[in-house]
């Protein structure tokens, strides 16, 4: 059923272009011209990201407060295994796409922490980024509750991520 | 981070230091190219979308919720959220962006504390109201699955219930007092 949707969709928006007499060619070049440049752009963050993250890592330090952290996850039902990427990915989603390829390499895309790690990554955003761009546009000083709420509602998709899970 | 962990490295491995980043580095460029394609194919994708103005079709369908949950905003503003939701949707992150910012300055009156309504975008915007979660799939697919889009329905369910429970908390939390 879901491996269906993509194609459909797909063909869809094809079928959609045709009748609607958009050159569905030239704007699908168009669109793909720009996913070097944007990567490009992106790769030296990468870069860094990944060094630090490995760095963090192999020295031991993301093992102790994980052991240390992981009774709690635990206890909400959230595999120890994604616990490095649950905390990560509210700071920076390069950093969470290397412990998911890292996780995908360790446990298969398909196990139960594979399918896991997926939906918490397609599921959140980075909640710190995203707000520190967004109220840095305006004289806003005073935030509020708002880094609170994000991040209520960010542990309750993962609880909700890993339980969904457990069905598919 | 980074200081500390190299900290801890050099009082128990020296050696392994230097090793470790370079090996980092190769990962990240073989993520980076494997990246240029997933990228390459969904931006397709997405211009075709784009070019057939179903974006604003979608936002046009979203404008009655928006303004059911934004309460009073002017009618740019409420362009620019609804545009910017329906990119976050159909999955173009990358240009749900600027339309974020827009409407995070249309609705700046110039005070130095958020208002109801910044507050309700930037939590929308950091649940990630994502339908489809398409360079995850990708991934997937790289990594060899054998159902590259079984976390699709999954993904939904747990991208709409947060997204509801930030409406409802800032909803509950900063009723309409101030600016409406």
């Amino acid at each position: 059923m879901a491996d269906l949707f993509l194609p459909v969709m797909i063909a869809f928006v094809m079928i959609y272009a045709l009748i609607k007499g958009v050159d569905a060619y030239s704007a699908f070049v168009n669109g793909a011209k720009g996913a070097l440049p944007l990567m490009a752009s992106l790769m030296p963050f990468i870069i860094a990201m990944f060094v630090a993250v490995e760095l963090f890592r192999h020295c031991g330090l993301s093992g102790y407060l994980c052991n240390f952290l992981s009774p709690v996850f635990r206890l909400i039902g959230i595999p120890p295994e994604v616990c490095e990427l649950t905390l990560i990915r509210p700071f920076s989603s390069n950093a969470a796409y290397v412990l998911l390829r890292d996780i995908f390499a360790k446990y298969g895309a398909d196990s139960y922490i594979g399918k896991c790690a997926s939906v918490i990554m397609g599921s959140s955003d980075t909640i710190f980024y995203v707000s520190s761009i967004y109220f840095a546009s305006t004289k806003v000083k005073k935030t509020l509750l708002t880094i609170p709420i994000a991040l209520i509602c960010n542990i309750v998709g993962a609880i909700l991520a890993c339980f969904c899970c457990r069905f598919i | 981070m980074i200081i500390a962990s190299l900290v801890m490295m050099s009082i128990f491995s020296p050696s392994a230091v230097v090793g470790t980043m370079m090996e980092a580095s190769k990962m990240a460029i073989t993520m980076c190219i494997e990246f240029i394609g997933i990228y390459a194919v969904w931006m397709g994708i997405m211009q075709v979308l784009d070019d057939c103005k179903l974006s604003h079709k979608l936002s046009a369908i979203l404008s009655k919720p928006v303004q059911y949950v934004f309460g009073k905003t002017d009618a740019e503003t409420e362009k620019n959220i609804c545009l910017n939701i329906a990119s976050n949707i159909i999955g173009i992150g990358s240009a749900a962006t600027p339309y974020g910012i827009k409407a995070m300055q249309g609705l700046d009156k110039g005070g130095k504390v958020a208002t109801r309504a910044m507050i309700m975008l930037v939590v929308i915007n950091s649940t990630g109201i994502q339908l489809l979660p398409t360079t995850v799939i990708g991934m997937r697919a790289i990594a060899g699955s054998i159902s590259p889009s079984c976390i699709l329905w999954p993904t939904i369910v747990t991208t709409f219930v947060p997204t509801i429970l930030g409406i409802l908390l800032v909803s509950v939390l900063y009723r309409r007092r101030r600016h409406g």
